[in-house]
């Protein structure tokens, strides 16, 4: 069904127009007795009585008096002997790697008086190119885990009992010596030099074998490119050189191998034009909407059991058209089929520069998509063997023999680094039974997870931003990792201790030889020099933290046995029972994040829900004025039973547009069990769901059925979809009119029968303009004679002649490519890292409670049954006629001479009168002291236990706080403040150095943090500056341009690539 | 005529007669031991520095011609070589500190110099008591106008009471004589007792006692004239006054960062690694940073392993310094019981100074307290004005360079912050950064702007300050 109502739109709700969504939208902060605190969990506070209020009065006196008596004494303690290379206030950057199994983003620490306190991209790298994700920008909240093991530890009932390394040494050394089997079970590692730790591990122990497998596998990958090209590694995947892009459920911008590099390559062609390099049409094939398949120009929605069949006809149809005998069909849903049949018409027409991959973990699937490439002739130009990428490396079949030894108690000795098989693998279970047959168990992970928790020693590793290596995430392409703090608990290089127990001491190296020793060993081999040429060569390696060595050109000549290849192939399932998808997300993965409060508040991109997974449920409209969820989900948040052939469990669901009719799918890496204070039973683990099926894992079930729903909504329930809304618009029933929505809710009441909104008008609202390739022209015209009416409207000022203002000195502004955004949230983490934005748990989100400056507003276009959707980062707009200015009654926020709309925090009291002015719904209020930065310890709760502390009290979490960004405390508004401490910073160095500002100059977090450099910060009055030229693309717009409150920051029009053939 | 010549002539030869035969001035000694002596002999001139003390000296010497002490001073080591039996026992006990020769002073200027040592020796010659009751700013020529405004409101207030009494008394002498009997004779009790007066007074008190509270109210938390004790005397005044040393030698931040940075040990040590006695303390202070760092002094060297060593091996070590250079400067022949008395008071001063609730142990960093204290929510930038804006230090510090003991000398309110920014000129001119300002520029070139204040580039602005 084409939606034609309206335009965009955020929700169920909003397309429906739920009278109690409208009614809700008249409230800016939901009240205390908002549903959403549930039955008889009340407010402490609403509970106190008069004794307390007396009692808290009485206090309250009482310390400001003594307080206002004598003022501390502070003292300022200097070094003893001062390092040259800190001065405080003065931040130092190292360039190092974050590496986390194949996670891999090339990065700079941010180091303020010698505590890292901010990553950064590195922009010489050949791989990542300066952007991040959502998990780099969050590593380094890590390093201040207070959940990390202190140290060497004996683990006895599943509480460590601190050890030395001496005696933790002689313990590994004397099992080892007796032992037959050893195994070193680990996540993908990609540096060379642990590699060869590893490797002079097992040459010392002739039964030693190192296992290595992936928490999401890409086993079939793997095999497939071992099959088909003799290596086992992965291929390079070039979407920069695609004129097509079609993927088979593989999430490539949000998780798939290398999502950073992939998603800058495909930014750089998602620039619309009709001219040049064409702008590139990017089709997906899933069944649950995907962060990469809400970016894409069309979904085709295929059951998860379907995948094999969808891709084994794209190959009979390109074979057909270009004379190659075909195999036999699999059963597919008609709109797939015809889709695929045109799709392959058109691939054929740009042989060579189309890419196909495939995310499923099926070997038949992936040996067929390398046939594909193949009769496309994209091998060696879009699908390419010159620098193969290590950044998987597991195989599903080494893991469970690793499980068949265990379970016969023939493992003496088991080594886990870095991975956590008793949570992240289907047979967890069993892996967490055999574990105890194992003699001597040992693990390198950094806290006591699930797996180590059933080891017999920890001896965890250094977390990387305290630890050296290197790392060979593609080949010939290397990066270094650089300590930028001392390790903070008594921790060991993993790598080191594999050396140590194995007695190897490298030639040249004495008897105490460190990490940095050994890695400098391999390193000058490598090089091949020695003394001082090697030095300069290292600290030249160290300083840059990349190095590239010639690339390999022989190309890859591919052979695929295409009847071998269908013969793996799944068989779809039976259409009419329900299958479920599981799938990896951006910001928790495998479940490695989940320990990490700034990534369990980042919302899904999708579904828009923080702190658990949910079960999206496919809507479909009933033809009236509502949408029916599989008839069995009214509201979001409802719990639901959900039953396959691995289990039974009640899960929270979402209603979920663009997820396929008669499928679901739910998150993995929830329900941990062992995550800290953060990730412990947050959300539900659905490892155990995923089946086996010819030795590969696979992320989909065919035969899941839905019980009816309870009707109750799971306790704090916080999806941030329908915060903060603004700018909605609905349909009138009676006239047929849109109006605007939250207009209509505010003036309903006062106003009767003014549906059309209040003031006249504001109907129409401008938040998101879009656009296909082929009607741009015509749409670019028709939003420019809607802005110069805008402007038109706009330009009757009251206080004529203050242009003069805004010409001398800066002009800050932002332009942000909405065709770039991918929504990945990598900017939404650099924001809270960079501001010290607090975290406030799900209980405070479920009350509209986020206090984050930035939030990536998702809306949908087009078809309601397959939508697209179009991500815009939302933050202050810093608007020149700010509404939120003139009604603050004491003046706490005002204008600056440089376009900013500036927010003193000590002067506000919190009448929050501006959130209530603000068009754009940015501004936050500290309903609690969650940072500690108040005077008196009131109002403090944990994010996770409403007990404990808040998260922010600990003082080793504080240790990443920015010093240049105040603490607010409760009771004031805050919100963007275009990243001022860094525009000061960047003042100040030009003006110590007397030279005019440059763009490098002032960069603003959430733009260094971008993969696809899709935000741009700068000066608007430096003619030569970069956003200049950006501010004159003609695809611009302001949002909410006609409310006339001169907003600073530019969006473009997003534009897509659709091709509406297809879909016919 | 005549006359005028006579006396231009008469001037003339007094002034010859002045150039030609300078008589010992001390005063001009005070200056020759400033800038001669003063690094390394105690300008108490009663305790030994890094060269002995002055006093005594002069005392020996006088046994002596006067030539000899003149060509001892010019060239010492002369003397030595030579064999004169009093530099001979002066290199013994101050060997190898070499003293450096001064062969361009004259006897007169000698004399000068022997002048000033004795008189300071004595007491007859001493630097005036610093007023302890300076305030900062223009504040003291404030209040002199205040106190006159005071005097003359009691002046005018009397004539006032005078001149009202005088009429009431006038009033009731006439209604006296024109017999009516009823009224009374006015008290000046009665008169200040009447309702107007007492409800003009209550209203006067409300006011007062307002404004007090709110002015009270808003100086909480701030601390003009703090003035702590630190653990270290250390003396502004000697070291940037008498020693004229950079303020940015030592806090090395001011001109590159928001901080100034405390000076960190090692800093102290560039200079104190050779200057081991202190001008006023003699051992007392700087043994402090000795003991902080794990620097011997006795044997020039840093201690190994200073971190691990107990309590009783420093105070071996530090003591034995103390006693030694105790003995030295007295002239006592051994360590007798009052130089270990002195070794012990130094040592417990010591310790009291470098421990604290916590910090139990004598090592590591010194605990200074923090004059300058600004609240959390305000980022402030030494680099932006010492740098950028070149305002000098004691623009808002006050005199430093005078200062023994460091006081805050400004409010640090943010009125104070504002009114400067108000008031000062941008350095416009010489800076490129400041190119992207054209309007400004223009208006300067056409003459219709006389200068850019801070705060018309937004130095007004809160996110200036607040962020």
């Amino acid at each position: 069904m084409k939606h034609t109502e309206s335009n965009v739109w955020v929700g169920e709700k909003d397309l429906t127009q739920d009278p109690a969504f409208l009614q809700s939208l008249e409230n800016e902060f939901t009240s205390l007795e908002e549903a959403a605190l549930g039955g008889n969990d009340r407010l402490a506070s609403l509970e106190a009585n008069r004794r307390d209020f007396l009692k808290v009065l009485g206090f309250g006196i009482g310390a400001a008096t003594l307080a206002s008596c004598e003022a501390p004494v502070k003292k300022a303690i200097p070094f003893v002997i001062k390092p040259d290379s800190i001065v405080p206030g003065i931040a130092n950057y190292y360039a190092s790697s974050f590496v986390n199994g194949g996670d891999y983003c090339s990065v700079l620490v941010k180091t303020r008086e010698g505590r890292p306190i901010k990553i950064e991209g590195n922009a010489l790298s050949p791989v990542t190119r300066g952007g991040t994700s959502a998990r780099a920008q969050a590593a380094v909240l890590s390093l201040y885990d207070y959940n990390r093991l202190k140290g060497p530890s004996r683990i006895q009932g599943g509480n460590p009992e601190s050890i030395d390394w001496a005696s933790l040494d002689q313990e590994m050394r004397e099992a080892l010596a007796s032992a037959a089997k050893v195994r070193i079970l680990s996540s993908t590692i990609m540096s060379p030099s642990s590699l060869k730790a590893v490797d002079a591990f097992c040459a010392k122990y002739s039964g030693a074998k190192h296992v290595v497998y992936d928490a999401v596998s890409s086993s079939a990958l793997l095999d497939a490119t071992e099959v088909c090209f003799g290596q086992r590694v992965l291929p390079e995947y070039r979407f920069d050189l695609a004129d097509s892009i079609v993927s088979f459920r593989a999430d490539f911008l949000g998780t798939w191998i290398s999502p950073i590099e992939y998603a800058a390559q495909y930014a750089t062609r998602r620039v619309p034009r009709t001219e040049g390099t064409p702008m590139s049409r990017h089709i997906q094939f899933e069944s649950h909407m995907s962060l990469t398949g809400s970016n894409a120009d069309h979904r085709i929605l295929v059951r998860p059991s379907e995948q094999s069949a969808a891709i084994a006809h794209l190959y009979n149809a390109l074979a057909t058209a270009s004379g190659r005998p075909t195999q036999s069909e699999l059963s597919l849903n008609e709109k797939a089929k015809t889709a695929i049949d045109k799709m392959a018409i058109q691939l054929l027409q740009q042989m060579g520069k189309s890419l196909v991959v495939a995310g499923t973990n099926n070997l038949g699937d992936q040996m067929l998509i390398y046939a594909i490439n193949d009769l496309l002739g994209n091998i060696n130009q879009t699908v390419r063997f010159d620098r193969v990428s290590y950044q998987r490396k597991g195989s599903d079949a080494a893991v469970q023999q690793l499980l068949a030894e265990m379970q016969a108690g023939e493992v003496d000795v088991l080594i886990i680094w870095n991975a956590n098989p008793a949570y992240e693998l289907p047979f967890a279970a069993d892996f967490s039974a055999a574990l105890a047959k194992v003699k001597k168990s040992v693990s390198f992970n950094a806290s006591l997870d699930e797996t180590s928790i059933g080891c017999q020693l920890a001896a965890p590793d250094h977390h990387f931003l305290e630890s050296w290596g290197d790392v060979e995430p593609k080949s010939g392409q290397f990066s270094f990792i650089q300590p930028s703090i001392r390790p903070i608990f008594d921790t060991r290089d993993a790598a080191l201790s594999l050396l140590k127990w194995a007695n190897v001491k490298p030639a040249g190296l004495d008897e105490d030889f460190t990490y940095l020793d050994f890695l400098m060993a391999n390193w000058a081999e490598k090089l091949g020099s020695s003394g001082t040429a090697f030095q300069n060569a290292w600290d030249q390696l160290i300083h840059d933290g990349v190095f590239e060595t010639a690339v390999n050109s022989k190309p890859a000549a591919c052979q695929v046995d295409v009847s071998m290849a269908f013969s793996k192939l799944a068989k779809p399932g039976d259409p009419a029972v329900l299958e479920i998808d599981f799938f990896e997300t951006v910001h928790i993965g495998a479940g490695q994040y989940a320990g990490i409060p700034w990534l369990q508040e980042l919302p899904d991109p999708v579904t828009r829900t923080v702190w658990g997974n949910y079960l999206a449920v496919p809507v479909s409209f009933d033809g009236d004025r509502r949408f029916n969820a599989l008839g069995k989900v009214k509201e979001d948040g409802e719990l639901v039973q959900l039953t396959t052939a691995h289990g039974k469990v009640e899960i929270g669901a979402v209603k979920q547009f663009g997820q396929m009719q008669g499928t679901l799918s739910v998150a993995l890496g929830y329900g941990r069990r062992n995550a800290g204070d953060c990730g412990t039973g947050v959300g539900t683990d659905f490892n155990a769901y995923c089946p086996m099926v010819d030795g590969y894992i696979q992320y989909y079930s065919t035969g899941a059925s839905l019980g009816d729903s309870s009707r109750v909504i799971e306790k704090h329930f916080a999806c941030v979809q329908h915060h903060h809304t603004y700018g909605v618009t609905a349909k009138d029933a009676k006239t047929g009119e849109n109006f605007n929505a939250d207009e209509a809710a505010l003036v309903d009441d006062v106003f009767k029968g003014f549906t059309k909104g209040f003031q006249g008008a504001l109907t129409d609202r401008s938040v998101i303009r879009h656009s296909t390739l082929d009607q741009l022209e015509e749409n670019t015209k028709k939003l420019q004679e809607e802005r110069a009416h805008h402007q038109h409207l706009n330009s009757h000022t009251l206080y004529p002649g203050h242009e003069y203002l805004y010409n001398a000195g800066h002009q800050w502004a932002l332009h942000i490519d909405l065709n770039a955004c991918i929504g990945c949230g990598a900017c939404a983490v650099a924001c809270m890292a960079e501001n010290n934005v607090p975290v406030v748990g799900k209980r405070e989100v479920s009350r509209h409670h986020e206090m984050t400056w930035l939030r990536i507003d998702r809306y949908y276009y087009g078809d309601v049954e397959k939508p697209n959707v179009v991500y815009q980062p939302m933050m202050c707009q810093h608007c020149n006629n700010a509404p939120c200015e003139n009604v603050c009654p004491v003046n706490a926020t005002s204008h600056s001479s440089e376009g900013l709309n500036q927010m003193a925090y000590n002067r506000c009291v919190g009448t929050r009168y501006c959130a209530n002015n603000c068009p754009y719904k940015v501004r936050r209020f500290n309903w609690y002291d969650y940072t500690t930065a108040d005077l008196f310890p009131v109002n403090q709760f944990n994010i996770a236990k409403e007990q404990s502390k808040p998260f922010y009290a600990d003082n080793l979490v504080r240790m990443v706080l920015n010093p240049d960004v105040t603490v607010r405390a409760r009771g004031v508004i805050e919100k963007c403040s275009f990243c001022v401490q860094r525009i000061q910073e960047g003042k100040l160095n030009a003006k110590r150095e007397q030279r005019p500002l440059s763009d490098l100059d002032v960069k603003s977090a959430c733009q260094t943090a971008c993969p696809t450099s899709a935000i741009t910060f700068g000066d608007r009055n430096n003619p030569e500056g970069i956003l200049s030229g950006k501010l004159k693309n003609p695809l611009n717009y302001l949002v909410l341009e006609e409310v006339n409150v001169s907003p600073s920051v530019n969006y473009t029009m997003k534009v897509n690539n659709r091709d509406e053939s297809l879909n016919a | 005529m005549s006359y005028i010549k006579l006396l231009f002539a008469g001037l003339m030869v007094f002034c010859i007669h002045l150039g030609a035969f300078a008589t010992p001035d001390i005063e001009v000694g005070k200056e020759l031991f400033k800038n001669n002596c003063a690094a390394c002999h105690n300008k108490n001139m009663k305790d030994a520095l890094t060269g002995p003390a002055l006093g005594p000296v002069l005392e020996k010497w006088a046994a002596y011609p006067k030539e000899d002490f003149y060509q001892w001073v010019r060239n010492s080591q002369g003397m030595i070589k030579a064999g004169h039996p009093l530099a001979v026992e002066s290199w013994n006990a101050f060997k190898p500190n070499i003293m450096t020769p001064f062969p361009n002073l004259t006897n007169d200027e000698i004399e000068s110099l022997m002048l000033y040592i004795d008189g300071v020796f004595k007491g007859t010659y001493g630097p005036k008591a610093v007023t302890a009751t300076e305030t900062a700013g223009d504040s003291t020529q404030e209040s002199g106008f205040a106190f006159w405004l005071y005097i003359v409101f009691v002046l005018l207030a009397g004539l006032a009471l005078f001149l009202w009494k005088l009429t009431a008394d006038l009033q009731y002498s006439i209604s006296h004589k024109t017999g009516d009997k009823e009224v009374k004779k006015p008290s000046l009790l009665g008169m200040v007792a009447n309702k107007s007066v007492v409800s003009f007074l209550i209203f006067a008190l409300v006011l007062f006692g307002g404004y007090t509270t709110v002015n009270n109210a808003i100086s909480i938390g701030r601390q003009q004239n703090y003035a702590p004790q630190q653990p270290i005397k250390f003396s502004h005044a000697t070291h940037a006054g008498l020693h004229k040393i950079d303020c940015n030698y030592c806090h090395d931040g001011a001109r590159r960062t928001k901080h100034s940075i405390i000076p960190a040990a090692n800093t102290c040590m560039n200079c104190h690694a050779a200057i081991k006695r202190g001008s006023k303390y003699g051992t007392a202070e700087l043994t402090k940073i000795y003991a902080s760092i794990g620097f011997d002094p006795s044997t020039d060297k840093y201690l190994e392993n200073y971190d691990a060593m107990s309590e009783a091996e420093l105070s071996g070590i530090y003591k034995k310094w103390i006693d030694d250079n105790f003995v030295r400067a007295n002239g006592l022949k051994e360590s007798n019981a009052s130089s270990q008395a002195e070794a012990d008071k130094q040592w417990s001063d010591i310790k009291a100074s470098l421990t604290s609730e916590t910090k139990p142990r004598i090592q590591g960093a010194i605990e200074w307290v923090r004059i300058h204290n600004l609240p959390d929510h305000v980022y402030f930038n030494h680099s932006q004005h010492v740098t950028v804006g070149k305002v000098e230090c004691q623009k808002c510090h006050g005199k430093i360079e005078e200062m023994d003991l460091v006081r805050q000398y400004s409010t640090l309110s943010m009125g104070w912050c504002i009114n400067c920014h108000r008031q000062t000129d941008v350095k416009f001119a010489d800076n490129k950064y400041y190119e992207s300002y054209r309007t400004y520029h223009d208006e300067l070139k056409k003459g219709t702007r006389q200068s850019v204040k801070v705060s018309d580039i937004g130095g007004l602005d809160c996110q200036k300050c607040h962020y």
